[in-house]
């Protein structure tokens, strides 16, 4: 008797006792915090941030210059006024490594950047569209995946290079504007490019992946069935839910991206000398690295110190914004 | 824009009509995708449904129902046969004509965990049929879905919330507002209750039994629990395997079942009653369900009935109205006084798991 | 007579990130030898983790604070892992829901049917999988000799829940404790499995314990029922009695929500208002004040005791209520 008149009202009231324990609950809110008590997650950010104010500010505030050169010091070991010791050259290793850090950085949010742009457009095509489409687009990822990363930007680097040059040159020739100048930029061009082809057809799968599941949840169902448009699925259902995996491979990305620059300049397809990259210091630095072992030891610190910290970032964001984690 | 309407003319009540509904599943393996077999999830039901009314529609897994109520919905486009809403043929209409009509068609699916767009909040999930069907002006939209959370037993307050706070059953709760946001004649309720708990399904089947008087809804009930659907339905359809195999009114299906598989279906569940159920005689099917990729051929529950003849495996049975209302799918049963009950009880071919444990 | 399992105060909470989940809260019961007892409740209510304490089955989250259970002389919650290793399987069986993930997909039926039965019975490799084949014929699979080639995904959810049973039968155990086993099945495949264990029950005189949350279900084939409700038993009684002469609150509102089949259907079910509790903290109050429609300040104030419920037809009716709902569901 009791229950049935008063279903509906009670019902009501023990809804609310039932939920007055949960404060207003923001979600990015609730995955902020998750991430801020993960420790090691926190300690990577730091660090990342620390990289990138030293990307931006770095060399101007490097006791040194990255590039000048003092023959009478050597390879000397880290003293008070080369916190990291010189080069072969003289030059301070501690402005290189702080200099690198930019390399990397731009290096790094450029391609990840790009590929990213192309991986998602190709992938969120691909997820959607279905069928022959998405077949074909898959088959590129494939062809591309195949190919050994070295090798694919060994030869986009060597083949290109020549008409990149002499492309510099006639844009020089045309506009007298001082950048076309320098050959380096040759150099990163080059290598970005041969970094996003390498890196796209990841991001192109995850999309791809993650909107191809999505689409089969139950929730964009209802949404059909609600009658929503298509662009509102994707913009208000597809799109969050397919964030958290996103942002984890933007950031293995970035960590990805700078361990494969370090490889190639090591290689000395990358960033030639004597710009600094952290790869190319690491290729100097094996001549040498019995007797001035630092010159070896601190931008690979450095760059293992960097990858894992975008490592853990990754890990801690996964944690944070994976809806597994919530009550269910 | 062309709406092809009924060429028979329904009656003014009937709100659905169903005829003739295939619906097949290609099942693509290979680097190509080729289809290499065919999941012939429905395989021509008939039916119509009245205005006000709660059909329900029964059968166990594999029998098609939950792809009835989402190809009657459109949600998968059939392979064949129509599907009239009052005289508009749903079948024809492309996608952006039918956006406009899917506020009248509205489903509760199974299972609330999954239905709820994780990260929107409640509020917003309900609000979103006005939205996008321009039902309610946007200043009126808050005070619209405070309503509606009232109506289904939710403190308005909880607009604010994400899914996940909630449990099941208020889950539910808000599917149902937000189907109720559209103001729907048609509400196909896909087992929604069995993923709830037994103390809970109560609250929401009183809750849409009061909807449904309250707003004259029309109710396609697709359940695999008997009793549910018998307190809950006006007439029940039974389905096995892509089929229908009888559809009658709730008193005449559970009282007179013609056909043998319902009559096994309904002996098989049990009842609350101590006694009565220890000295029970099921009928006990034997073997599993088969497979829709493979199924038999004539009479699909050939294999399994106790009564199957050359006939039903030869021929697959034709949908007759024996009786006013009453339809059944069977070669055995030609007239409504056919006894399928005492037939059933002797020819039946029980495992004697007795016999095999001696042994042991 | 001797119980053949003696349950007592069995206590166990698990850990969680904000503190204690209180599952089962000083659960006392006992099984007779030979009889089957039916252990009622909705999810949450602790039916399944009392089971699983016993044979030490609990995830790494749970901890078994008190309590002891009498088997056969010896106390199952102070046993180390060896010796409760030898119990399980051999002496107490278990069945769980889900017939997919209780089997291990790689390998094929016939090995892992045979492995209780050459780790308990010492059987050979061929002995055992002749037993094996016995078995699936015991419980009705069709070319059971065939079927020990397959794996778990060629056979449906019947079939895989019959060489469940055999499995668990295969030491032909004491007891046998079934979690749900059909609640994943269609009704007519749980007609068939009901079928089956009574037989077995009746021709090998296995005590068995089954878990459900459906009254009907459990009606036609156990001796005695016990309900439970956040992790405390609320009601036990042998089943004719509970089923004409429900008392607890609770259990009269799970037969009020059940719509029965062969009723004319009732306008309206009874439900139980609210929801399912919180089991964050040990309640010092009855645990279904707030859901009860009886309570009175005694409830609110005082966890009520397990103890023989008044008049009632059973001496062996117990009940868990300060209240008795016979005045006041006459009013």
């Amino acid at each position: 008797m009791t229950d049935e008149t008063a279903t509906t009202t009670n019902s009501v009231s023990l809804d609310a006792e039932g939920l007055a324990s949960s404060k207003k609950y923001n979600l990015w809110r609730d995955a902020f915090a998750r991430l801020m008590a993960n420790k090691l997650a926190v300690v990577s950010l730091v660090l990342i941030i620390v990289l990138l104010f030293l990307a931006l500010f770095g060399p101007y505030i490097t006791p040194y210059d990255f590039l000048s050169q003092d023959l009478d010091a050597r390879n000397q070991p880290p003293s008070w006024q080369h916190w990291m010791g010189t080069d072969n050259l003289g030059r301070d290793v501690f402005s290189r490594v702080v200099y690198g850090a930019r390399t990397a950085t731009i290096i790094a949010f450029t391609v990840v950047g790009i590929s990213m742009l192309i991986g998602v457009t190709l992938g969120s095509i691909a997820g959607y569209a279905g069928g022959k489409v998405d077949e074909f687009i898959m088959w590129i990822t494939t062809v591309v995946m195949s190919v050994p990363a070295i090798l694919l930007a060994v030869v986009a680097s060597v083949s290109l290079r020549p008409p990149m040059g002499r492309w510099m040159e006639n844009m020089y020739f045309l506009t007298k504007i001082q950048i076309f100048r320098q050959a380096y930029w040759v150099d990163l061009v080059l290598l970005m490019t041969a970094l996003v082809l390498v890196l796209w057809p990841t991001y192109a799968r995850l999309i791809r992946g993650q909107i191809m599941t999505i689409r089969n949840q139950n929730y964009v169902l209802a949404a059909r069935a609600l009658g929503v448009p298509t662009r509102s699925i994707l913009i208000r259902y597809v799109i969050p839910n397919s964030l958290g995996p996103v942002i984890v491979a933007i950031s293995a990305g970035l960590g990805s991206a700078m361990l494969t620059e370090s490889a190639f300049s090591f290689l000395g397809i990358g960033v030639r000398p004597p710009i600094p990259s952290w790869g190319n210091m690491i290729n100097e630095g094996l001549d040498y690295w019995r007797d001035s072992p630092h010159l070896l030891i601190y931008p690979a610190l450095v760059l293992g110190m960097m990858t894992v910290a975008f490592s853990f970032l990754g890990d801690g964001l996964n944690d944070a914004l994976n809806p597994r984690q919530w009550r269910d | 824009m062309s709406i092809v309407k009924g060429s028979n003319s329904p009656t003014d009540s009937t709100l659905i009509r169903v005829e003739s509904l295939v619906k097949h599943f290609p099942v693509r393996i290979g680097a190509f995708a080729e289809t290499k077999a065919t999941v012939q999830a429905l395989n021509g039901i008939s039916f119509d449904i009245k205005k006000g009314e709660t059909l329900g529609l029964v059968g166990e897994s594999g029998c098609g129902k939950s792809t009835a109520g989402q190809t009657i919905l459109q949600l998968h486009r059939p392979t064949s046969g129509r599907v009239y809403y009052q005289g508009t043929d749903l079948t024809q209409l492309k996608e952006k004509q039918l956006r406009p009509l899917r506020t009248k068609l509205q489903v509760i699916f199974q299972d609330p965990y999954s239905t709820l767009n994780p990260r929107m909040t409640i509020g917003t999930a309900i609000s979103e049929p006005l939205q996008f069907h321009n039902l309610v002006p946007k200043n009126k939209r808050g005070e619209r879905v405070a309503e509606l959370l009232k109506i289904v037993g939710l403190n308005p307050a909880f607009a604010t919330r994400y899914p996940h706070e909630f449990s099941g059953g208020q889950r539910q709760r808000i599917c149902i507002a937000r189907a109720l946001a559209c103001e729907p004649d048609f509400i196909v309720c896909d087992e929604p209750i069995s993923a709830l708990d037994v103390s809970i399904q109560a609250q929401i089947i009183n809750l849409l039994q009061d909807l449904q008087e309250e707003f004259g809804l029309t109710y396609l009930f697709i359940a695999h629990d008997l009793a549910v659907v018998r307190h809950i339905s006006h007439r029940v359809a039974v389905m096995y395997l892509g089929e229908m195999v009888e559809m009658a009114g709730k008193e005449t299906l559970f009282e007179k079942p013609l056909h043998p598989y319902t009559q096994a279906l309904l002996s098989a569940v049990p009842e609350p009653n101590p006694r009565e159920e220890r000295g029970r005689q099921r009928i006990v099917l034997t073997g599993d369900v088969p497979s829709p990729i493979n199924p038999p051929s004539g009479c699909r529950f050939h294999p399994r009935c106790p009564l199957a003849t050359e006939t039903c495996f030869k021929m697959e049975p034709t949908w007759n109205e024996i009786e006013p209302g009453h339809w059944v799918a069977c070669h055995e049963v030609t007239s409504p006084d056919v006894d399928v009950q005492s037939v059933l009880a002797n020819r039946q071919h029980r495992i004697d798991y007795k016999e095999k444990l001696k042994a042991w | 007579m001797t119980p053949l399992l003696n349950v007592k105060n069995l206590q166990t909470r698990f850990k969680s990130r904000q503190g204690y989940i209180y599952a089962v809260n000083d659960v006392s019961f006992h099984v007779l030898e030979g009889e089957t007892l039916g252990v009622v409740g909705e999810s949450g209510c602790g039916k399944s983790v009392t089971m699983l304490s016993l044979l030490k089955l609990l995830p790494p989250a749970a901890r078994i604070e008190g309590g002891q259970a009498i088997f056969n002389g010896k106390n199952l919650l102070e046993m180390k892992t060896k010796q409760i290793r030898q119990v399980r399987g051999a002496q107490i069986g278990m069945i769980f829901q889900d017939p997919m993930s209780s089997l291990n997909p790689v390998v094929k039926i016939g090995v892992q049917m045979s492995e209780p039965l050459r780790a308990h019975l010492k059987m050979s490799k061929s002995q055992a999988w002749e037993r094996s084949a016995q078995l699936l014929d015991m419980v009705g699979i069709p070319e059971a000799e065939a079927r020990l080639h397959d794996y778990p995904h060629q056979l449906s959810g019947g079939m895989r829940q019959r060489v469940m049973i055999a499995m668990s039968l295969a030491c032909k155990p004491k007891i046998l404790i079934a979690d749900e086993p059909t609640t994943a099945l269609d009704v007519t495949i749980q007609a068939q499995i009901v079928d089956l264990v009574r037989d077995l029950r009746d021709e090998l005189n296995t005590t068995i314990i089954w878990i459900t949350h459906d009254l009907s279900l459990i009606a036609g084939f156990v001796d005695r029922v016990m309900v439970m409700y956040a992790g405390y038993i609320v009601e036990e009684a042998p089943v004719d009695d509970l089923y004409d002469d429900p008392r607890h609150p609770y259990t009269v509102g799970l037969f009020g929500a059940l719509p029965e089949i062969g009723s004319t259907g009732q306008r309206r079910l009874t439900t139980i208002k609210g929801a399912p509790p919180n089991l964050e903290s040990t309640p010092t109050c009855c645990p279904f004040v707030p859901r009860c429609g009886y309570a009175t300040d005694k409830c609110h104030t005082t966890n009520p005791v397990l103890q023989p419920a008044p008049d009632a037809a059973d001496p062996n009716h117990r009940l868990a209520c300060w209240v008795d709902i016979r005045e006041r569901r006459q009013a």
